[in-house]
């Protein structure tokens, strides 16, 4: 099979769930022995959007999504500096260490700094949520970036120092426009990765932190299927959209360079 | 008072000594090369000088001033890397301007520099470039175009030639030359390669396995090399062990006449100096050639006589046979003692 091939399999792969959410969020009356639905209504979809819940549950869920994506990147680029630039005793360790929380079941971690976070007071509170969002995005992070970081020269940094700049600016200068494409990929990746998180938000959440997630999660096991599937569309629309924004980082691995303008 | 004093360097890599007890003095507007052998650690003296990195012990002062304290983007010393590291997310205009961008010119001040800069390395016009468009002989130009820009106190280059074809390299010599000439810039210059610090540095360090063996005025480090590691790396027509007897210089080869000093171990002299079938001339040696090749100009041959080995470079001339029986001369004045 053509490399052609494959890449058309696989966005049908794709798109194909988002067409069956996109016909039954507007088809009325389909019943069964019917091929098409008898008619087309915006109502239902319409009626969503306005939801105050809904618009309430989607506004935290975007600040979560937003906020832990900034807290991972400033937190993971340092980690994975020091990871990857510099030699030391128990390196692998500590990189394994990072790791774990994707073998670690959620539900048990989440259990565990349940307690934690309500001693702390950070129960039930939107940065309990980030905090504790960012135990199952760190890892992603820090993997995306050790790798673009492990073949990037540092020697760029040091010739911005000794021409005179500052650490300040050559984080700003130097570093970052470096490292773009892969420092995108890796806050896009913990976007999606706290966008779609439910059980974490639940048990610190609390019930007071209500996210879009967890409105489909209960739409579901409703069983309207008109309601889920224009919960869904609204639930991935933002990450159509992410993604369309950065696709231009994608499709260059990250290796450090910058795109050709 | 020297403007730029390094005092009793010492660097050390995981155990293993790099930099010895280095003392160098520059006087300010001074072209000095390091010369040596890779590994030498030449490059190291650049980094510590450039404060990219630390010394285990020592002192580095700048018209008087303590160095060592002083972070890298705060010492007005730039470094110069093999390879040009231009931003590539920049362009040409944006890379020369970086330092002084980092120092918050203003912006009209930053493109009048950069536009006097490009005129000085040749190269106006090329603004808008990415650095990915360049040659690598114009980009190493834009890298000291930028760090020029900066108009910095001394001027680091670390082997920036080596990685270029011998042409683009000849060229930019003359303009690292020229630019010297006109701006009369503090500059070190690293190399591995003698023509090349020959060709630009009036004074030569010769750094060998961390420790500096010779440092003196380059054309007199080629004719007259100081010391057994400094002939050996500059090259001689051979160097003869022996010992003084009197005012001559007793070895296997036979006795020399000079103005040695008492305490003479070892003679030297250099390759073009020595003179093949002089029958005019006394005394002489008798030596076999075993190996000889044209360089240009000159053929060398590889001579053996008692054992020891003896090269000899002759001007224009037909070949001599290889296995062929010569006889050598050494005059007195071109013999040089050694120190060990």
């Amino acid at each position: 099979m053509s490399y052609r091939s494959i890449v058309w399999v696989l966005a049908l792969i794709l798109l194909v769930p988002i067409a069956v959410f996109l016909i039954y969020a507007f088809a009325q009356g389909w019943f069964f022995p019917a091929l098409w639905p008898e008619r087309w209504d915006r109502a239902l979809f319409l009626r969503q959007l306005a939801d105050p819940q809904l618009r309430r549950a989607f506004g935290q869920s975007l600040v979560i999504a937003t906020g832990v994506s900034g807290l991972a990147l400033m937190l993971g680029y340092p980690a994975a500096r020091v990871l990857e630039l510099q030699a030391f005793r128990g390196r692998g360790l500590i990189y394994g260490l990072f790791f774990l929380p994707t073998v670690v079941p959620s539900v048990a971690t989440g259990i565990g700094l349940n307690i934690v976070f309500l001693r702390l007071g950070l129960a039930g509170t939107l940065f309990g949520v980030m905090l504790v969002h960012l135990i199952p995005v760190l890892p992603y992070v820090v993997l995306t970036l050790g790798s673009s970081l492990a073949r990037y020269d540092r020697n760029y940094e040091l010739q911005a120092a000794v021409l005179g700049a500052s650490p300040w600016f050559v984080f700003w200068r130097v570093s970052v426009p470096m490292l773009l494409p892969s420092l995108v990929v890796a806050g896009v990746l913990a976007f999606l990765i706290s966008w779609s998180q439910y059980v974490l938000s639940l048990l610190i959440g609390g019930g007071q932190i209500i996210t879009l997630p967890m409105l489909l999660f209960s739409a579901a096991s409703g069983g309207n299927q008109s309601l889920i599937a224009s919960l869904s569309l609204i639930f991935i629309a933002p990450l159509l959209l992410l993604l369309g924004l950065v696709a231009r980082y994608l499709g260059s691995p990250a290796t450090g360079a910058t795109p050709r303008p | 008072m020297s403007y730029l004093q390094i005092e009793q360097l010492t660097k050390s890599y995981a155990k293993q000594t790099i930099l010895q007890n280095i003392n160098l003095n520059l006087n300010q507007g001074e072209f000095l090369a390091l010369l040596g052998p890779s590994g030498s650690g030449k490059s190291t003296i650049l980094k510590l000088l450039a404060g990219i990195e630390a010394p285990d012990a020592g002192e580095i002062r700048l018209a008087g001033h303590l160095l060592n304290p002083v972070a890298a983007h705060q010492r007005e010393i730039v470094l110069l890397f093999q390879q040009p590291y231009l931003f590539p997310f920049l362009s040409v205009a944006e890379n020369i301007g970086f330092g002084l961008k980092a120092r918050k010119v203003a912006k009209k001040l930053i493109a009048q520099k950069v536009a006097e800069l490009l005129d000085l390395i040749e190269l106006s016009g090329m603004e808008q470039r990415k650095p990915q468009q360049l040659s690598g002989g114009q980009q190493q130009r834009i890298a000291l175009a930028r760090a020029l820009a900066v108009q910095p106190k001394v001027l680091l280059l670390d082997e920036p030639l080596s990685s270029l074809d011998p042409e683009i390299r000849g060229s930019l010599q003359g303009v690292i030359a020229r630019l010297h000439r006109e701006l009369q810039m503090t500059t070190i210059i690293v190399t591995h390669d003698l023509s090349e610090a020959l060709a630009l540095a009036e004074r030569t360090a010769l750094l060998i396995n961390g420790s500096l063996v010779a440092d003196l005025p380059s054309i007199e480090l080629f004719e007259r090399p100081p010391n057994r590691a400094a002939a050996q790396f500059v090259g001689v027509g051979a160097i003869i062990a022996g010992h003084m007897h009197g005012t001559t210089f007793d070895s296997k080869l036979g006795q020399f006449n000079g103005n040695f000093g008492p305490n003479t171990f070892h003679v030297a002299i250099r390759p073009e100096h020595i003179q093949i079938n002089n029958s005019a001339l006394q005394p002489s040696i008798a030596a076999q050639i075993i190996e000889r090749r044209y360089l240009g100009e000159r053929w060398e041959y590889r001579l053996q006589a008692a054992e020891q080995l003896i090269v000899v470079r002759e001007a224009g001339q037909a070949p001599r046979d290889i296995g062929q029986t010569v006889d050598l001369h050494f005059p007195p004045q071109q013999l040089f003692a050694l120190a060990d």
